[in-house]
């Protein structure tokens, strides 16, 4: 598995434990679910997206690293 | 027809099982179909999925049930079923003049996560109080500002009742001070009866399915 496929993973697997978070907090109608999209599923969905633009961003430069 | 919450609920749905797709199959993105795949799963969708449920979330967090959710709030929920004209909120619920089910925000609308920064900080706080902090019993609570006539005049401003009512003519610049907010609606032998928590064990209260 290349460096990129594992950042893949890791943001696929962080993206779907923020939107499992997501999806369980509109079970309910209450402050406490609103906080935990807000406090938990929020910036889990967000990391795994940034992380997935990081590991595009940076894939030339792991590739070719890899590579010589 | 979807309504908002499904179509969120749909959004979520699709991209938690492609998030995990992905995840688990990362060898699809060798190809040009799967990075497609990858972009749509671990970009478009995540994003279009948190814009979808943070919208969900801050329009159920207008309903009444959502702010009577906590104890401390039940009592100015039950001030609302008054049998009392003379109880503001009350007669306003009573009568749909606001929407029962947005109650607390229509009049309340700078309040926690609606207003400005302080107003989120605000919201933030009474989440802290209601779980780890003291909380302050019922007849303690007090806004942190004065009511805004704005509320009042959201709905009220330049209808006829309002205008040409004989209370509100008493003095030629009473309306130009309640539209500038230098005389509140809710002074004293004005509209000054609204939650008033206080007195509710003497109340008597309107049974909705009575009729």
């Amino acid at each position: 598995m290349t460096q990129l496929e594992k950042r893949i993973r890791q943001s696929g697997l962080l993206i779907f434990t923020g939107i499992a978070i997501l999806l369980l907090s509109l079970l309910w109608k209450h402050p406490l679910s609103f906080m935990a999209f807000l406090v938990v599923g929020c910036p889990l969905t967000l990391g795994g997206v940034l992380w997935y633009l990081y590991a595009l961003a940076t894939k030339e430069g792991s590739e070719s690293k890899g590579s010589a | 027809m979807l309504s908002g919450a499904n179509l969120t609920v749909m959004i979520a749905a699709i991209s938690v099982l492609l998030a995990i797709l992905v995840a688990l199959r990362t060898d699809i993105t060798r190809v040009r179909d799967g990075r497609i795949l990858a972009f749509v799963a671990l970009f478009l969708l995540p994003s279009l999925a948190l814009w979808a449920g943070a919208s969900e979330h801050m329009d159920r967090a207008k309903t009444t049930e959502f702010c009577l959710s906590c104890h401390v709030m039940e009592d100015y929920g039950r001030s609302l079923y008054v049998d009392d004209k003379g109880y503001l909120p009350a007669a306003h619920f009573q009568n749909n003049r606001i929407p029962r089910d947005r109650a607390c925000y229509t009049c309340h609308t700078n309040y926690t996560m609606f207003g400005g920064a302080k107003d989120k900080w605000r919201g933030l706080h009474h989440v802290y109080v209601q779980y780890l902090g003291t909380i302050p019993k019922t007849g303690e609570i007090k806004l942190y500002v004065p009511f805004n006539n704005r509320e009042c005049l959201h709905c009220h401003a330049g209808s006829r009742s309002y205008l040409e009512t004989s209370a509100h003519q008493k003095s030629p610049d009473l309306l130009q001070k309640v539209s500038n907010n230098e005389l509140s609606c809710m002074s004293s032998r004005c509209h000054d009866t609204s939650h008033d928590v206080a007195t509710l064990a003497d109340a008597t209260f309107w049974k909705e399915d009575q009729k």
